[in-house]
């Protein structure tokens, strides 16, 4: 992709255009305020730091996700679910975002939308296992597009 | 009284028709009336108007008539509406038809009978009594004007003053939970700390009788070894000599080491901090007497010292920017961002050189960037702390910030946060704060912040953006919200509503701090350190492992209050300054409101912002759709649980 920073220099303000590979699990606008902080568009050693510091994090956060779901500590859960969204959302990956959204509140004995109270603890638990396993699909699908988009070398 | 003088007068005042017969009537009698009554002394008159029947009251007989050729002759008018409506304003009456009983009227189904009690035909002199009721036709309309406003003044007056002593009731109230808030955080924070050093003395000690027990059980194998224990090993068998005699580790040993790792310092934090912030929540239904924390928990104080790097910290005109120091990068800067523990990507591809990055400029591959942002600020660039548990949104957040030539510092919590201001080691000019975060959450870090800075601008920046979370928010003292994820455009525009003072060509482009709002600098100066103490706590001095358990280290006076300050009322000086004008002058008590905090029962959009947000209305409708978020209820009691590794240190600090 020798052109896309190039793209990206001449079509500023369309969103989206310089990244076309990036699909649509990831919001454009948020992710490319990002990329344009990078002070060299080959290296691209800034929002790759971030990016590579959020997979760590996810990372990171699935396990204590893993051990929280397995100890049943929803406040944890919870917790951490919010801990991540905020991460993603500023990466603006829209979909692990809205995932780990719901984390949160479920981790809070509340519904999807964290509006209306869950009492039934095994419910919520076993809601956020399932969301668990579609917030790592998620994840892996972002990663995957994330690591392509930064080991493509950078021709110019 | 001069009868003829007032004769006099009242013949001047009145028409020629007044004659010296009328000399009982004085000054005040309205002319009307004794006109009136003249009319009805002339005989001539009769058929058309006279004294009705017993005197006691007159008779417009021809109404007609008495309208076009009595009426003009007397009057200045020929107009019996308006003769009636005089006598009405002197509280004549008609008298109705129907109170007689079957004849339509005795004097004709076209008459008009007034009545005065004391307008008679027989009691010239009672016409005085009449002008007491109605001196003048327009006197009377105008006291009622006088009197009514009068007496609505004074009862809004009253009312006014009730609703004055009730807010500052509330705020004294406010004012005392407040510092009570902050008290109580200060000791939590000690506690905190002092747990945590016992944890680590616990787990020293732990690891020292570990091997002395393994040292023990190396004794027993070896010892039928005929290897007869050496006297040294013996000598310390005492320390764990209830153990069984197995090779395990002795099961007290065991047991401690389970009770120690359940009771992490962590979890203990964060019950007793989100405590705290439901009591925050509650303060309201609370009814503590006002001297009560200053009494039982402000031991006396003995740390002067700290006042001193307090109060040469906050002096704000001494801490604007080095001299020269034109580019917005302060050293402290980059020498705190490479303490943070960011964790560096795994993968080894990325230059680790976070260097560069912290200079903007000198950077030719800037220029897109640069493109982008003129160059905003003036002379002074303003210094942004950047307060983010997230190491990500912090490391975005920062670097945003450099792409606009501000100084940034970061922390990594709340507690981080008030130390970072408390010990003036940089003097902010804006804080951008998360709300959720480990060790102490935004809000009460305002809330402490706002102690000793009430002036410096607080964004708020959270993915909690519900209308009741931005309540709170501006509640307690925070001053504009940054929605999660921020944008580059959102935080610029954050920025110059906040930093106005900074911005290229701004009026005072000159001074550091804020320009405050009146009256709020003289405040600064005297104001006690509430935060200090967590500076102190926070150096690491706080823990006493001498101390007896049953002496709790955050009574013995290791902190103080800041109401033990001399020349402060027992309630620290909030209520002081607050009691002060609003004594004096009842009035402009909301005005000049200084303390952010205060404004609590104020919309929010008054709450500590002088410069005004007329904005941040708006600023919560650009939220697009915000995402709905955690009740309120959890979320402020919500504190991170044990933060990740990396930033545990946060709280050491």
């Amino acid at each position: 992709m020798p052109s896309r920073h190039e793209e990206e220099r001449s079509e500023e303000g369309s969103v989206g255009d310089g990244l076309p590979d990036l699909g649509d699990s990831i919001d454009a606008l948020t992710f490319e305020q990002i990329l344009e902080m990078d002070d060299d568009e080959d290296e691209r050693e800034f929002s790759k730091s971030i990016v590579f510091g959020f997979f760590e994090q996810a990372e990171e956060t699935f396990v204590k996700m893993d051990k929280a779901l397995e100890d049943r500590d929803l406040a944890e859960l919870s917790s951490l679910g919010h801990f991540l969204k905020g991460s993603s959302a500023t990466l603006g990956l829209t979909k692990v975002k809205e995932s780990c959204e719901k984390i949160q509140h479920y981790g809070q004995q509340k519904d999807e939308a964290g509006t209306t109270d869950e009492p039934d603890e095994d419910l919520c638990l076993s809601r956020i296992k399932a969301i668990l396993v579609v917030v790592k699909e998620e994840y892996a699908e972002v990663e995957k597009v994330l690591k392509k988009f930064y080991a493509t070398p950078a021709a110019s | 009284m001069d009868k003829g003088d007032m004769a006099g007068s009242a013949a001047n005042n009145s028409s020629d028709f007044v004659s010296s017969s009328w000399s009982r009537s004085s000054l005040f009698t309205a002319p009307h009336l004794i006109i009136t009554r003249r009319m009805l002394e002339d005989p001539s008159y009769d058929a058309i108007v006279r004294w009705g029947e017993g005197g006691e009251s007159f008779v417009v007989l021809e109404n007609e008539k008495f309208t076009k050729s009595i009426l003009p002759k007397h009057f200045k008018h020929s107009n019996f509406a308006s003769f009636v409506r005089q006598l009405n304003k002197y509280d004549f009456h008609k008298v109705r038809q129907n109170n007689e009983d079957n004849a339509p009227s005795q004097y004709g189904p076209n008459a008009w009978e007034f009545k005065h009690p004391e307008f008679q035909a027989n009691k010239k002199d009672s016409l005085d009594n009449i002008r007491r009721k109605a001196p003048a036709p327009r006197k009377p309309a105008q006291a009622i004007d006088d009197q009514y406003p009068a007496q609505q003044i004074d009862l809004i007056n009253s009312q006014l003053m009730a609703t004055q002593q009730q807010l500052q009731h509330l705020s004294e109230r406010y004012q005392d939970l407040a510092q009570g808030h902050v008290v109580l955080l200060q000791q939590v924070v000690q506690l905190q700390k002092f747990v945590k050093n016992h944890d680590g003395v616990m787990h020293r000690v732990m690891g020292f009788l570990h091997s002395v027990d393994a040292q023990r059980r190396n004794s027993r194998i070896e010892g039928p070894f005929g290897n007869n224990a050496a006297p040294g090993i013996g000598s310390r068998e005492p320390l764990s000599n209830d153990g069984p005699v197995d090779d395990h580790p002795a099961s007290p040993l065991q047991q401690a080491s389970e009770l120690l790792g359940e009771i992490s310092v962590d979890s203990l934090q964060n019950k007793e901090l989100e405590q705290l912030s439901a009591d925050l929540q509650f303060r309201n239904d609370y009814s503590t007497p006002p001297n009560d924390h200053s009494a039982t928990m402000a031991p006396p104080s003995e740390t002067s010292s700290t006042h001193i790097g307090y109060s040469a910290g906050n002096d704000l005109d001494s801490m604007v920017y080095p001299v020269g120091h034109t580019n917005g990068i302060d050293p402290i800067n980059s020498e705190h961002i490479n303490n943070i523990p960011y964790a560096l990507p795994p993968h080894g591809m990325i230059p680790v050189n976070p260097m560069p990055e912290m200079v903007p400029e000198g950077n030719a591959n800037l220029g897109r960037k640069k493109g982008l942002m003129e160059p905003i600020w003036g002379m002074n660039k303003p210094r942004v702390l950047l307060v983010e548990d997230d190491k990500m949104c912090a490391k975005i957040g920062s670097k945003f910030l450099q792409a606009f030539e501000c100084g940034v510092e970061t922390a990594r919590d709340g507690l981080e946060a008030v130390n970072k201001i408390n010990n003036g080691a940089g003097q902010y000019d804006l804080i951008l704060m998360d709300i959720i975060m480990p060790n102490l959450d935004g809000v009460s870090a305002t809330v402490c912040i706002r102690e000793f800075r009430p002036d410096i601008p607080i964004v708020a920046m959270t993915s909690n953006i519900r209308t009741d979370d931005i309540d709170m928010y501006f509640r307690y003292g925070m001053n504009d919200v940054l929605p999660k994820p921020f944008t580059k455009e959102g935080m610029l525009k954050s920025l110059q509503k906040h930093l106005a003072s900074f911005l290229k060509g701004a009026q005072f482009p000159n001074s550091a701090p804020m320009p405050h709002p009146g009256g709020f600098a003289p405040q600064n100066a005297p104001h006690p350190p509430l935060g200090l103490n967590m500076a102190q706590l926070s150096a690491g001095q706080s823990l006493k492992d001498e101390t007896s358990p049953g002496k709790s280290p955050a009574t013995a006076g290791s902190w103080h209050s800041p109401n033990q300050i001399p020349g402060h009322s027992p309630v620290g000086h909030p209520p002081g300054y607050m009691q002060a004008p609003m004594r004096d002058n009842p009035y402009p008590m909301t005005p000049t409101h200084p303390h952010p905090q205060h404004g609590y029962q104020l919309p929010p959009n008054q709450i500590g912002q002088p410069r005004g947000t007329p904005q941040h209305r708006r600023v919560m409708s650009d939220m697009s759709g915000g995402p709905s978020e955690e009740h309120p209820d959890v979320k402020r009691q919500r504190m991170f649980p044990p933060p990740p590794p990396g930033s545990q240190g946060g709280f050491q600090q």
